[in-house]
């Protein structure tokens, strides 16, 4: 009896083959194909297709890097030339302004309060939209806005909410006789001023962190929690031990971008508060230091420093919130 | 054949981005490269386009524009920025040497930065500068070391405003005209309950805190810095000293709304006046009566605001400037285009234009007070601006806040003015700490010349 002839191609059958998996009798097909003698020539198009993006990211990023890691060991000071290199003078100098430490102490509130809140709010967010009801997709489109509106809008939109005479807080405070006489005053108090700068940027920030948290929930199979479900476990239990550690990809991806976010804070605080050190931030100060005192050695070390810390905190983030996860 | 236009496709991918890479790269290698300095700049101007970035609200009618282009064959494109946006280009641009716009923004706060740095073309070199100093008082303002780097277009000087309703109430009729009669007059309006908070002063970390400061020091008969850039203000018994404490107690007294701690000297604080919330500022800007205050849309007090000569020591204080110029930057395109585009923009007939006494059409909305003294002396008699004759008899006496011209380190010195007070009105340092901290900073900048 002749043996059954083969077909060229391999043969996926069933679910195998919509996961691509080869089934077993084709291998010889597979062997003899990879017997034969490879050419190996080079193909331009991948390197062309790339070069528009890397042209783009070296002379956009990499460059100006490179310029500001060498740039802030020198002195350059527009109102007292020549440039000279001074080693670390620009960073002693900075380490010993005391608007810049205030500055770095408001920013760290800014990213402890900042990275926690949007996070823990991003999941809850991202929890309630994991499971499909009608009108979502507009849930989800209208929950991105204040992420997409410029921070300076966000910053006029809210200095009208905390207006001491017809914003809404304020409004809502003496309608129900709240506060002790003068109200929500931003600018009044450090830490209540801190608070609410922080309010308006996790308002922002809190939209990217749902989208992505509520990303990775949607690759998480529905399978897993029916078979928790049989196992018994509660909604808790589902969540702790199924949507948490499964989500951590995602999770870590917003605190990532939350971070950045927040050690790079400029608009809120400028707009909100001016220039006041009782919500002056890292990156305002930068400002002050390149743009009004002119001062770029030191602007471009506190650049640098700005950049540090934030590749510094994402890596950290990454190191103990990433897992990968298979699925 | 379906292979052959895969192939096409594939090249054509190659191609598209290899152009655009090249397009990237020409870009990038041409960033600078459009610039022209000085030396090499046109001197033809016909058929040349100029690119003018002031920090207003609006570019002027289109109209305007097109008579400049027929007249003088200069076409202009006009860019809207805001104040603060404008001068972190100025500086980016000058320190990268790199071309933004042929006319642009001088503040008469960085006169003296711009003009040490070298980022502004001297304007004797295109304009005659006898000719427009006989109509224009605040020239002073934009001149260091004999050199004139921008034209005032705007008059903007500070002056004291009062809600004449709110005083007669409180029964105040006669308007006073020192410092100890503007106080108790203040102090009545609130003790009789006609408000709450009479006075206006905006407490935000902002460069608004920094004029009022100035002006209330002027007020108290004296000014913040000497000729050399010296602090004027340490002793309790100086002008400066006291204009700080008399602001910081006025706050904590009562006079001033305690949400003026967050409220800046623009939209803020004007609306407080126009709403008819407070009875006066101090410090505010000529022109508002005109362009808000009896805009009936937006004011509610429209009829009852008037200009008031600051008050003073022993009789009114004179009025200091705070006018915004424009200049030609040093790699500048066409400044011979862009120096006649100054001309024509502050020429007499198009302020005559702007502020409105050849029509409506003609408005720019932008404008508050024309710097030509003949111009608002012509809108004061035509009764187009609102108590002109007070206006045009303070721009004629209006100084600039430092004789000697801003210091080079002006921005420094206003940041350490600002933040300070608006610590000690927030009570997280005295006045005495506040004044102290101030002076460290002048006196520093002051040796570093």
């Amino acid at each position: 009896m002749a043996a059954p002839r083969r077909s060229a191609r391999p043969t996926p059958r069933g679910d195998d083959a919509r996961r691509g998996v080869v089934v077993e009798g084709d291998r010889s097909d597979i062997a003899t194909s990879t017997t034969r003698p490879r050419q190996r020539h080079l193909d331009a198009l991948p390197y062309v297709l790339v070069a528009p993006v890397a042209i783009f990211i070296v002379g956009l990023a990499l460059v100006p890097a490179a310029f500001t890691i060498i740039e802030s060991f020198f002195k350059v000071d527009a109102l007292h030339p020549p440039t000279r290199f001074t080693g670390f003078g620009n960073f002693v100098e900075i380490f010993h302004n005391h608007a810049v430490m205030n500055s770095v102490a408001n920013t760290t509130f800014y990213v402890v309060v900042g990275v926690a809140l949007s996070t823990i709010l991003g999941i809850a967010m991202a929890v309630l939209l994991q499971h499909p009801f009608r009108g979502r997709g507009v849930v989800i489109a209208i929950l991105i806005l204040p992420w997409a509106l410029p921070g300076v809008v966000e910053g006029i939109l809210w200095s009208g909410i905390f207006d001491p005479n017809s914003g809404l807080i304020n409004g809502l405070v003496a309608t129900f006789h709240l506060g002790a006489g003068n109200g929500v005053l931003l600018g009044q108090n450090r830490l209540l001023t801190l608070a609410l700068i922080e309010i308006v940027q996790v308002w922002q920030i809190t939209p990217l962190s749902t989208v992505l948290i509520f990303a990775s929930l949607q690759l998480i199979p529905g399978e897993i929690y029916e078979a928790a479900v049989v196992d018994g476990a509660n909604q808790w239990r589902s969540f702790a031990s199924i949507t948490l550690p499964l989500a951590r990809p995602g999770i870590a991806v917003a605190m990532v971008e939350a971070v950045i976010a927040t050690v790079n804070i400029f608009d809120q605080p400028y707009v909100l508060n001016g220039a006041a050190s009782t919500g002056s931030s890292v990156t305002m100060q930068t400002y002050f230091v390149s743009f009004q005192n002119l001062n770029f050695g030191q602007g471009y070390a506190l650049s640098l420093l700005v950049a540090l810390v934030t590749v510094v905190l994402s890596v950290v983030v990454l190191r103990f919130v990433y897992r990968k996860v298979e699925l | 054949m379906k292979r052959k236009q895969a192939r096409v496709t594939r090249q054509g991918a190659a191609g598209l981005a290899g152009l655009t890479a090249i397009a990237l790269l020409a870009a990038g290698c041409s960033a600078g490269g459009g610039s022209a300095t000085a030396s090499g700049a046109s001197t033809d101007v016909a058929g040349v386009t100029i690119t003018v970035a002031l920090p207003a609200d609006s570019a002027p009618p289109a109209a305007a524009l097109a008579a400049f282009t027929k007249e003088s064959g200069i076409k202009v494109n006009w860019v809207i920025s805001d104040w603060d946006s404008l001068q972190t280009k100025i500086s980016a641009a000058a320190t990268a040497n790199t071309y933004f716009a042929d006319v642009t923004n001088v503040d008469w706060s960085r006169v003296g930065q711009l003009g040490k740095l070298g980022w502004f073309q001297p304007l004797e070199e295109y304009l005659d500068v006898n000719a427009l100093k006989a109509d224009m008082p605040q020239l002073g303002s934009f001149t260091l070391d004999g050199h004139l780097i921008g034209v005032p277009y705007d008059s903007s000087y500070m002056v004291t405003t009062v809600n004449t309703d709110l005083f007669a109430k409180a029964g105040i009729t006669t308007m006073p005209t020192t410092m100890d009669e503007y106080t108790n007059d203040l102090e009545q309006i609130k003790a009789k309950g006609v408000v709450e908070y009479p006075l206006n002063i905006p407490f935000l970390a902002a460069e608004g805190l920094s004029t009022y400061w100035y002006e209330t020091t002027n007020a108290f008969g004296g000014a913040v810095l000497d000729a050399s850039g010296k602090p004027l203000f340490t002793d309790p018994s100086s002008p400066g000293y006291k204009a700080a404490q008399w602001m910081v107690d006025a706050l904590t007294g009562g006079l001033v709304p305690p949400g003026n701690i967050n409220v800046n000297d623009g939209q803020g604080e004007q609306t407080l006046m126009a709403q008819g919330m407070v009875a006066s500022t101090l410090s505010d800007y000529s022109g508002l009566i005109n362009s808000l205050y009896n805009v009936t849309d937006s004011s509610n007090v429209a009829g009852k605001i008037e200009y008031l000569p600051t008050p003073g020591v022993n009789g009114p204080a004179g009025n200091l400037s705070n006018p915004d110029g424009m200049g030609i930057p040093t790699q500048a395109k066409n400044p011979a285009a862009a120096a006649k585009f100054i001309e024509w923009f502050n020429s007499a007939s198009t302020q005559e234009d702007f502020a409105g006494l050849n029509g409506q059409d003609k408005v720019w909305g932008s404008s508050f007070i024309p710097s030509r003294v003949s111009v608002v002396e012509k809108l004061a008699q035509a009764g187009s601006l609102a108590d002109g004759e007070h206006l045009a008899a303070m721009l004629q006496t209006a100084s600039p806040v430092f004789p000697e011209g801003a210091p080079a380190w002006y921005p420094t010195f206003s940041n350490a003015v600002y933040t300070n007070l608006h610590a000690a009105a927030t009570g997280s340092m005295s006045v005495a700490d506040a004044i102290s901290a101030i002076a460290a900073v002048a006196n520093q900048q002051a040796s570093n010349g």
